[in-house]
């Protein structure tokens, strides 16, 4: 009856206080303030409000700047990604949704769905998106320079927020791996190796098998914003049809048959009848001490993608892509032919396991790894194996895990009768939601030592 | 339902006691008092008195100039490192309590806190909480008064307004509500502080004894040990000698922070929550040792627009438990005192002194011996009568009993999350394992040696709960007698 209502975005604003001190000149703090409807007061009072808290905050000497403000109608989130600069998110909290028959409003309070750790991930993604694209806001010296490419990037970006699926993978913001045999695995790497040297040019690679990540020669906190943006926005649109199976194709023939040849993604798409090199995107990977510019080259065939990164200062020509197409082409059709061939033989596709059966997320902070038979696709619509109140509880759990110590396991269960698990050890993380009413608390701590067992062979779990 | 009541340890038909949420607001108030005062026909006229003290207010103008100030103020390593800061102020800014530091000092920092929370409320909103890393910092507002939290610590933010809550309801206790907001309402700017000269040892005690004591977030009273028949002799006894006296509504005896009885007036209960404050007073007034006391007091949960007035006093050189006789007399001193006379001396004859004083020396160390090889601590509270037992705290929490009660507190907070509440909560970390266990009519929070397997945890709550059942009526109160 009462129709489900999204978690809304209130505002969303970046400022910098140090640009000017001057009263009567606080709009010129303001770098990007969304929605532009809001009154210049309003916004003017409302970066106020934030340089208060901020301040008073300060006073108590926390470990960390203001991360959140909870108020009764709103939720805002703060992150100062550089020196004096923040960006603030604010949230509401209730909607106006009305039943059936118009009659009765019912405010409906989303306080509790609002989890500090997973907005907050958002908040802190959407910087490390624009500066994946835009390079760091200090690198800016002209502000209203700073101020266009925001506005560009922050205005499509926030009506793509995802906020109503957001979730604990959005806090660990994690790859998902291919694991393969080591005799593949060499064959993607003699590849990789074979391009690179053939090519000097190309400084770095990354190799995916669909939404899986076999190889990559970048440091993992970048690969970790470009897998976001790969998985998320590129190929989505893109190849739409192609992902849909995930790395599980669910009717064999289709996603082989999507491109017999590979082609470029970015850069010239159709070598045919290129005439110039279309538009290629730059990056800026920051692995290093100070940023370097990128050219973004992506490369498709069959279910696989590579990634070239070409230093920005590198002339490209039309042949120069030519030349690569060629050499890749063939050899990852062959190539992508066998990982095929070995995944198929690996995966049990997932509408072979039984509906009670435990769902899992498992998250490797080392490598940045992450798996999960929650989600049911990778495309952050909700389509999700277990119920979201689960989600939450495991969210709760993950806050909670620091107050623990560095190995340590929480089971809980929930008023219908549900068990969520949490379970930390090395710095990897397992979260496990098992549907088994009428259970105990051995059959659920027998339970999780058998998924361990058979789904996390090798990795160590400290009996505490 | 029923025979769940027979089945649980600790369960009552009736208690003395309100059962609650330990989180509830507060909010509710109660005219308990007008009741019993019409019912006894008692004169209007005291009403008059009250409000002598208000008119009064006016008087005075010089309060401090805060403006001067706002330069000399250094806030300290020392200060900032304080795990639980606590302020108190007015609706208009003035400081009215600090419990680190000198308000006069600290008021351009009241003035920043009532321009956070008044600028949210001009956009129709109420602040509540902010979070940076470690430091949370939460507001209540209750009017007419604002309170904030600055806390280090692990509680939530629900725990976090209980324990504000409790500091209001210190503050009523002192003046009550209505006389409160009475002093707003003439003068905003009033600087409270001068009614509340003395208190803030009273608050000081209860942020202490809030956070080192379970009983505050459980919102329960642990009782003295005592076998039945000595409790109902005890009972039986104050009855005998107030009976008679008409408007007394509550005889409490206690003794080192737990309850030995309570005896009602028929119809009325008393709330966790006000007994708390009771401990408190007891425990932070030395001065009540010496001596037999007469003192106005408004317990907030019971009534918070009057007061009721009691007669404190220990019981003896030789037994020191506490009786408070409360009434809503306020003229009754010596027929109580008469009353507390002819208690002891029936105490005295019965030999309850002697079982109180020996309840209170034994330590009951000896339940380890009872076959929980791996069970470290634990927690019992029965919901139906809002009252708990827990053993002393043993090895390897004896020299930091806070952890233990962190741990507590962190699983009572799963448990009871406004939103996402559990039915179970085990956490197991290289220190402990942990079991927080809420049924309808109980709930279990235990503390185990880190490695203990599930099924060995299992086996000792069953265990534990037999032994609780077979010791109830010693551990709990089970009655609740009237007068």
């Amino acid at each position: 009856m009462v129709t489900k209502t999204d978690i809304g975005l209130k505002n969303f604003f970046i400022f910098n206080s140090t640009i000017t001190a001057k009263e009567g000149e606080e709009l010129k703090k303001i770098l990007y303030y969304y929605p532009i409807t809001d009154h210049a007061d309003v916004q003017i009072r409302n970066v106020g409000l934030v340089e208060g808290i901020i301040n008073f905050t300060e006073t108590f000497k926390p470990s960390s700047p203001v991360n959140s403000l909870h108020t009764s109608n709103s939720r805002q989130l703060y992150f100062q990604p550089e020196k004096d600069f923040w960006i603030v998110m604010t949230l509401h909290l209730t909607n106006q949704s009305k039943s059936k028959d118009g009659l009765n409003n019912i405010e409906q309070t989303l306080e509790d769905d609002i989890q500090d750790n997973v907005y907050e991930a958002l908040l802190k993604q959407s910087y490390y998106v624009f500066r994946l694209f835009w390079n760091t806001f200090k690198s800016y010296k002209d502000i209203d320079a700073l101020k266009v490419k925001l506005e560009k990037f922050f205005n499509p970006y926030l009506k793509c927020l995802n906020l109503a699926h957001a979730d604990i993978l959005d806090i660990f913001n994690g790859i998902q791996y291919l694991p393969l045999d080591k005799n593949t695995f060499l064959k993607v790497q003699c590849f990789v190796n074979h391009l690179e040297s053939s090519y000097p040019e190309i400084s770095h690679t990354a190799f995916l098998y669909n939404d899986h990540l076999i190889w990559s020669g970048i440091e993992p906190e970048d690969m970790q914003t470009i897998y976001q943006y790969l998985i998320g926005t590129l190929l989505p649109a893109n190849v739409e049809t192609e992902l849909q199976g995930g790395s599980m194709p669910r009717n064999a023939s289709s996603p082989f048959m999507a491109l017999r040849h590979g082609r470029f993604i970015t850069g010239p798409t159709n070598l045919k009848l290129a005439k110039t090199m279309g538009e290629l995107p730059k990056l800026y990977l920051f692995g290093g001490a100070k940023s370097v510019e990128y050219y973004f080259v992506v490369y498709r065939a069959l279910s696989a993608t590579v990634c070239f990164f070409i230093k920005a200062d590198t002339v490209l020509t039309l042949d120069f892509f030519k030349q690569l197409d060629e050499l890749v082409s063939p050899k990852l059709i062959s190539l992508v032919t066998e990982i095929a061939e070995y995944c198929s033989k690996q995966i049990v596709s997932p509408s072979v396991l039984p509906d009670a059966a435990p769902k899992f997320i498992y998250f490797n902070k080392l490598n940045l790894a992450y798996k999960s038979t929650v989600h049911l696709d990778n495309k952050h619509t909700g389509n999700l194996a277990c119920s979201k109140e689960s989600m939450r509880i495991m969210a709760d759990i993950q806050e909670k895990t620091g107050l623990l110590g560095k190995s340590n396991e929480t089971i809980l269960k929930t008023m219908n009768d549900y068990w969520i698990v949490g379970k930390c050890s090395n710095s990897r993380q397992f979260y496990i939601a098992l549907q088994q009413k009428n259970a105990s608390l051995i059959e659920i701590s027998d339970e999780i030592k058998k998924l361990c067992d058979s789904e996390l062979k090798g990795i160590f779990f400290h009996p505490v | 339902m029923s025979d769940n009541i027979e089945i649980d340890p600790g369960a009552a038909r009736e208690s003395g006691l309100v059962t609650t949420d330990s989180f509830d607001n507060l909010e509710r108030m109660s005219s308990s008092l007008d009741e019993i005062k019409s019912t006894n026909a008692i004169s209007q006229s005291e009403e008059s008195n009250d409000n002598a003290n208000i008119e009064q207010l006016d008087e005075s103008t010089n309060y401090v100039k805060d403006s001067t100030e706002e330069n000399e103020i250094e806030v300290s390593r020392e200060w900032t490192s304080k795990s639980k800061h606590i302020f108190v102020l007015s609706q208009a800014g003035k400081p009215i309590y600090s419990r680190y530091g000198n308000e006069d000092k600290l008021a351009w920092l009241f003035g920043v806190m009532q321009t956070l929370v008044s600028f949210v409320q001009s956009s129709d909103d109420t602040i509540k909480s902010i979070h940076a890393g470690d430091t949370h910092f939460v507001f209540l507002i209750k009017k007419p008064l604002i309170l904030v939290a600055v806390h280090k610590t692990q509680e939530s933010e629900q725990q976090i307004v209980t324990q504000l809550n409790y500091v209001f309801n210190q503050i009523t206790s002192i003046l009550t509500l209505t006389r409160l907001k009475k002093i707003y309402e003439q003068r905003q700017n009033y600087d409270l502080r001068r009614l509340l000269t003395g208190v803030e040892r009273l608050i000081d005690h209860l942020l202490d004894f809030s956070e080192k004591d379970p009983s505050f977030f459980l919102g329960a009273v642990q009782c003295l040990p005592l076998t039945s028949s000595v409790r109902d002799s005890i009972s039986s006894a104050i009855i005998a000698a107030c009976n008679k006296i008409k408007n007394l509504v509550f005889a409490i005896l206690l003794a080192n922070n737990k309850l030995i009885t309570l005896v009602r007036m028929k119809k009325y209960c008393l709330h966790p929550a006000d007994l708390h404050l009771i401990f408190n007073l007891v425990q932070a007034s030395e001065s009540l040792k010496n001596s037999e006391s007469w003192t106005p007091l408004c317990l907030p949960k019971f009534d918070a627009s009057g007061f009721l007035y009691g007669h404190v006093s220990y019981l003896a050189e030789d037994c020191q438990a506490c009786l408070l006789l409360l009434t809503v007399d306020r003229d009754v001193f010596f027929t109580l005192s008469e009353a507390k006379q002819r208690i002891v001396e029936r105490l005295r004859r019965g030999n309850s002194l002697e079982a109180i004083n020996e309840a209170l020396v034994s330590s009951d160390a000896n339940w380890n011996g009872a076959g929980f090889p791996e069970l470290r601590h634990y927690i019992y509270k029965s919901k139906s009568t809002a009252q708990f037992y827990q053993p002393p705290i043993g090895p390897p929490y004896s020299l930091r009993p806070r952890r233990l009660i962190d741990v507590y507190k962190r699983s009572h907070q799963r448990l009871h999350s406004s939103t996402r509440p559990l039915k179970l909560a085990f956490e197991r970390s290289a220190s402990e394992a942990v079991l927080a266990w809420d049924t309808r009519g109980f709930e279990l929070y235990a503390t185990f040696e880190p490695l203990t397997s599930t099924a060995a945890i299992i086996a000792s709550v069953g265990k534990l709960l037999d032994w609780v059942k077979k010791r109830e009526d010693k551990l709990f109160c089970l009655n609740a007698p009237t007068f």
